[in-house]
């Protein structure tokens, strides 16, 4: 179906009594009486969703690993797992299904017993483009995306995200968020502000638990 | 020979309280500015330096005098500089001749609130605000960049048309008060129990059209046009002499000229006026402080008004600017004055 | 498949000896020698009715001719052009449509570095054998100012060439890059090259400009790169006569990423990212029309669980609405009214609180994969998607009060910049600029994909095409984008929960399709496949060798061939009148320059 758009011409009513000025000072005026929708950042800031695509952590042992996905993998590859440690079993997934596969520079070493361990996993996020195709091939549920989003820092070197400091920000996402559910987003004051004039109801979260993809 | 040394010393007191009100006050309008526009915007607008952003005015001030003086290559200095003077020197002067109420006692001496009530007010403030044009054209040419030339040429073109338009569009108060006198006109607007504002809408619609051109205000604020010139002419200038053209222009001009313009047809300081019956003055209380409150007021009131405009309308192209200055501003002006000068001799 | 049939081109056998007709699963091409070429488009300009120029531009065969394998894949499956012919190393591809009967065609002839220039057919061929000069150095005999779309004059290499290296060639030592205090704390593997790729000097930027423009009126005004009217980094040159502009071209480049070289060296599912920056402002719709093109390859589009269309309809037609209100906002914000820009950003700031909520980006979304979409959508998803379309038309309307009926908008917009039906189709404009003019071009319609043919909405269109036909085309069409997304949103409550919205391709067709892509190799082939972005067509071809990677992808950005109407448009007219056109145009530099 084809929708001819048409415009006619201002009537002279129109243009004597500055009708169409009239009009749009109303809308103005209207909007300068309501609520301001701004975060007042930094002193605000608004909870990004779980989804939220920031930086990178590895999620750590902690008995919750997708099961037989993360046994098979372990025996593949002869991984020696340890509780509180990062479930990476080497696979090099990741730096495959990454469009930039130069930021990754993951070794793993061999232990005493013959056992394998990850000992290097350095992404370099000034090449990273934020797609999470690594964290879509991670088989392990290890690699994922937290919602830390404030990431200037002072040095290039910051930038770079050790095996250390991913399981860092691994830990701290498994007790902040992991277990929330697969929600669009959290309602906060924040969002309220800018959602308030479309009177939205949020239903109430159905089940607890975790979401994986 | 000691009334001279009183007449003096009243003067110089006058320039200083009139000085220090229109650049404080210029000053603290971008804030007022800010504060509007951010919320028709939904904002809350500066925030965060003192109580609602209040000191946010003093602060962006220390910024812009601490920045460094950047000059362009080859530009000419003096008349750079020189720019910035005939800015803000004829805007600051025509606070010279508006009334900011009327006359009063003061240990036996009349004082008028008015610094000097010549007997050619309006024909002063014209005069003052057709230097402007120089300033701007000084400060295009002087930078050497084709941009600042570009803008300060279409503000040149802009204020020659609206210079005729606003001359034209002030003689129809000026026929009913029968004098130039700032002064006077008030004066013979609460005589005559009447703002001029209900016998001369046309008038008074030329007037505003042209107050917004000459401040450079949306909708005619071609001369800035971020979208286009990067503001102009001011491109080159950096610091506080960046600051000094939009405090001028936007802010101490429009005030000076909503100032004239509630002179000429607002009734001055005089309270609500039903016309030819008398006035109604909600604020008696006040008691002689009353008139500088409703001057006060209106001009606020205007203010709000063309900030109210800018923040809504989009603008109008260079070629129709000039268009609507001699096509319809300026017949509608003429047409006024006939009218006005047939009708008014028949009544008064 | 809107291709055209063998019989349509029969007659043209007998008048062309050399013809070649070939009717493909995803193309038909006709394939001619170099000599008759011009002779053959204009025929097929004037009497068949492929008015509309799609794309131009070359393949380099080097790699194929090199490789015996590769060659006869490709020739047994047709997709070569005279494939005795050896030597010659660059096809050169046409991609006309006949917007009345509904068709598509490629042309395609060999060349070994010089063709037929075809500016006087299609005024958007200038521009694309300007691209195909700078990216693989064709001559074109013929072209009025043959100059490089993207790098500057200077330069010496043609990137695009198979023997061009990915990396580029570092060459040239920038201390400034490499200065650091305390040592370098980067010592070790990653960190950025010692040498840095050409760089252009102020020398080399002026010899580009000079070659561009000769100087005729009083002075050129240097509108860019660098500017708050260009919406990006362009680069006008404006001779103007007073404010008059008697004549204008655009230096495009400062955002070339070389992301059709990068394509070639990409798996398909990779190069998803590399959408997501082209056109940075709608990346959903192209991530779609590149998915869509993809599966097309490997014919499993009617595999892709229903569920996944929906939700990919859905999105990219937030994403529309997404896109035309930073249009809106930065039109109005160029004409002045700068209150629209702030308002505006409001409700796509809403969209992209959704947007951010369902795939975890709000700007570079990379969330349709080959195959399906990336996740389901969360709780909640749909009634926030709900409550935002119920307010939105409200909205709309209120700005519409401010803008529409306004007189300083009717005269800025009225009569400005005005593209005739005819000119349309010269400047290869689609989208709301095409629309604008009167012609109902909209790949949705003409082509649907994903779930575009099962729902209703209207193509609005035009009486003129003056900035302000292209202005309310877009503001209706985001009316009709709501009307869409609210039949997507009463479709996917009625789907299951559980419903699949990966495709499972059945084990015989060999297909591997993962989330992440890895190792998806698609059949030797080709296809031009569009996707209706909110700046146009935005098309992909893909030539492939039944690799993991494409052989060449060639981008149709909408904005680059809309663009090339500009310095027509601008001819005569004031600067101010500059943002008005430039914005009723809506360029997005990430897509003009690739």
């Amino acid at each position: 179906m084809v929708k001819r758009m048409v415009s006619k011409p201002l009537s002279w009513i129109e243009r004597l009594l500055f009708i169409d000025f009239i009009k749009g000072l109303s809308v103005t005026i209207r909007h300068a009486f309501s609520r301001t929708i701004t975060t007042h950042y930094p002193y605000e800031k608004l909870t990004p969703p779980k989804r939220f695509r920031g930086f990178f952590g590895h999620k750590v042992v902690d008995g919750n690993e997708p099961q037989p996905a993360f046994d098979e993998w372990v025996e593949r590859f002869n991984i020696q797992v340890e509780y509180g440690k990062s479930r990476c079993v080497v696979c090099m997934l990741c730096k495959r299904a990454c469009p930039v596969p130069q930021l990754f520079e993951i070794e793993g070493k061999k232990l005493e017993n013959g056992k394998r361990v990850v000992s290097v996993f350095n992404m370099n996020l000034m090449l990273c483009t934020f797609c999470g195709f690594c964290v879509d091939a991670c088989p392990v549920d290890c690699l994922f995306q937290s919602d830390i989003h404030e990431t200037a820092s002072y040095t290039r070197r910051d930038s770079i995200l050790d095996l250390e400091t991913l399981e860092k920000i691994g830990r701290d996402w498994q007790m902040r968020r992991e277990h929330e559910p697969d929600r669009i987003w959290i309602d906060d004051e924040q969002r309220e502000k800018l959602w308030h004039e479309n009177d939205l109801r949020l239903p109430e979260p159905e089940a607890r638990g975790r979401h994986e993809w | 020979m000691e009334s001279v040394w009183i007449d003096l010393l009243v003067v110089f007191l006058k320039i200083i309280v009139i000085l220090a009100v229109a650049l404080g006050v210029g000053a603290y309008l971008t804030w007022v500015e800010r504060k509007v526009a951010a919320h028709i915007q939904r904002r809350p607008g500066p925030m965060v330096v003192g109580w609602h952003g209040l000191l946010q005015p003093i602060a962006d001030g220390l910024k812009l005098i601490t920045k460094e003086d950047l000059f362009p290559r080859y530009g000419n200095r003096f008349l750079y500089n020189l720019a910035l003077v005939l800015a803000l020197v004829p805007a600051t002067l025509v606070f010279a001749v508006v009334p900011f109420g009327p006359e009063f006692e003061v240990f036996g001496y009349k004082v008028k609130p008015i610094l000097t009530d010549v007997n050619v007010g309006i024909l002063l403030v014209f005069g003052l605000g057709s230097l402007a044009v120089y300033a701007i054209a000084l400060a295009g040419w002087a930078s050497n960049s084709k941009y600042p030339l570009i803008g300060s040429m279409r503000k040149a073109g802009v204020i020659i048309s609206y210079e005729v338009a606003i001359t034209f569009a002030v003689m129809g108060p000026l026929i009913l008060a029968g004098t130039l006198s700032t002064y006077e006109i008030v004066q013979s607007q609460i005589e005559q129990k009447l703002w001029y504002v209900w016998v001369q809408p046309i008038a008074f619609v030329v007037y505003m059209f042209s107050l917004l051109a000459e401040t450079g205000r949306i909708p005619f604020d071609i001369q800035e046009a971020e979208a286009e010139l990067v503001t102009g002419f001011t491109v080159e200038y950096g610091g506080m002499k960046f600051g000094i053209f939009p405090l001028v222009e936007w802010y101490i001009e429009v005030l000076t000229l909503s100032a004239i313009g509630v002179v000429l047809f607002l009734g001055g300081w005089s309270p609500i006026n039903i016309p030819f019956v008398g006035f109604v003055d909600p604020l008696f209380f006040l008691g002689p402080l009353s008139p500088y409150v409703w001057f006060l007021l209106k001009v606020t009131a205007l203010f709000l008004f063309i900030l109210w405009l800018h923040w809504t309308l989009p603008r109008y192209r260079i070629d129709q600017i000039t268009e609507i200055a001699w096509k319809v501003m300026l017949p509608l002006a003429l047409f006024n004055i006939v009218i006005t000068s047939i009708i008014a001799p028949l009544i008064w | 498949m809107p291709w055209a049939k063998e019989k349509d081109f029969i007659d043209l056998k007998e008048r062309f000896s050399g013809l070649e007709i070939k009717e493909l699963e995803n193309s038909t091409s006709l394939h001619i020698e170099k000599g008759k070429l011009i002779e053959l488009l204009s025929i097929l300009k004037e009497e068949k009715g492929y008015k509309l120029f799609l794309d131009h531009s070359v393949v380099d065969l080097k790699e194929v001719l090199e490789k015996e394998k590769d060659w006869r894949s490709l020739t047994s499956s047709g997709l070569v052009a005279f494939p005795e012919d050896r030597s010659s190393r660059f096809q050169a591809f046409y991609i006309l449509y006949n917007v009345e009967e509904r068709k598509k065609v490629i042309v395609k002839t060999r060349t070994d570095g010089t063709l037929p220039s075809i500016e006087k057919l299609w005024f958007a061929g200038k521009w694309a054998e300007r691209e195909a000069y700078d990216m693989f150095g064709i001559r074109y005999e013929g072209h009025d100012n043959l100059v490089r779309a993207f790098l500057w004059e200077t330069y010496p290499y043609f990137p695009l060439r198979k023997d061009f290296p990915l990396e580029g060639i570092p060459e040239m030592d920038l201390p400034s890059l490499n200065e650091v205090f305390l040592g370098d704390p980067l010592e070790g593997t990653m960190n950025y090259e010692r040498k840095h790729t050409l760089v252009p000097t102020l020398e080399d930027l002026e010899i580009t400009e000079k070659k561009r423009l000769k100087k005729k009126a009083q002075i050129v005004l240097n509108w860019g790169p660098l500017h708050p009217g260009t919406h990006g980094t362009m680069w006008f040159l404006f001779d103007l006569e007073g404010e008059r502009i008697v004549q204008c071209d655009v230096i495009l480049g400062q955002l070339h990423r070389g992301v059709e070289k990068l394509a070639e060296n990409e798996m398909y599912n990779q190069f998803l990212v590399y959408t997501d920056r082209m056109d940075y402002i709608s990346a959903l719709c192209s991530n779609q029309a590149w998915v869509v093109a993809v599966e097309r390859m490997l014919g499993i589009e009617d595999l892709v669980p229903e569920k996944a269309k929906y939700i990919r309809t859905m999105m990219s037609e937030l994403q529309r609405i997404n896109s035309h209100l930073l249009w809106l906002g930065t039109y109005a914000l160029d004409l002045g009214a700068i209150t629209i820009f702030l308002y505006a950003f409001k409700e796509r700031e809403k969209i992209m609180d959704i947007i951010e909520g369902i795939t975890g980006a709000r700007l570079t979304i990379s969330y349709p994969r080959v195959g399906g979409v990336r996740m389901d959508l969360p709780e909640g998803a749909l009634e926030v998607i709900k409550a935002f379309i119920r307010r939105f038309p409200k909205e709309l309307s209120d700005w519409e009060r401010i803008l529409t009926r306004n007189r300083i908008w009717l005269r800025r917009n009225k009569e400005v910049g005005v593209l005739t039906p005819e000119e349309a189709y010269y400047f290869g404009a689609t989208g709301p600029v095409i629309r604008g003019s009167g012609i109902p071009y909209d790949v949705r319609k003409f082509e649907p994909y994903d779930a575009y043919g099962e729902v209703e909405f209207d193509v609005p269109v035009g009486e003129i095409g003056d900035c302000y036909d292209r202005y309310l085309v877009r503001i209706e069409e985001m009316r009709q984008s709501v009307r869409i997304i609210e039949q997507c949103v009463k479709k996917l409550e009625k789907l299951p929960k559980d419903a699949p919205f990966f495709a499972e391709v059945p084990k015989e067709r060999k297909v591997k399709l993962t989330l992440d892509g890895i190792g998806l190799k698609v059949p030797v082939g080709e296809i031009y496949s569009s996707g209706e972005n909110p700046r146009g067509e935005l098309g992909f071809y893909i030539l492939s060798t039944g690799g993991t990677k494409p052989y060449r992808v060639k981008i149709r950005p909408p904005s680059f061939y809309n663009l090339s109407a500009y310095p027509h448009l601008m001819r005569n007219r004031v600067v101010a009148d500059a943002v008005a056109i430039l914005a009723s145009i809506d360029p997005v530099v990430g897509e003009t320059d690739r």
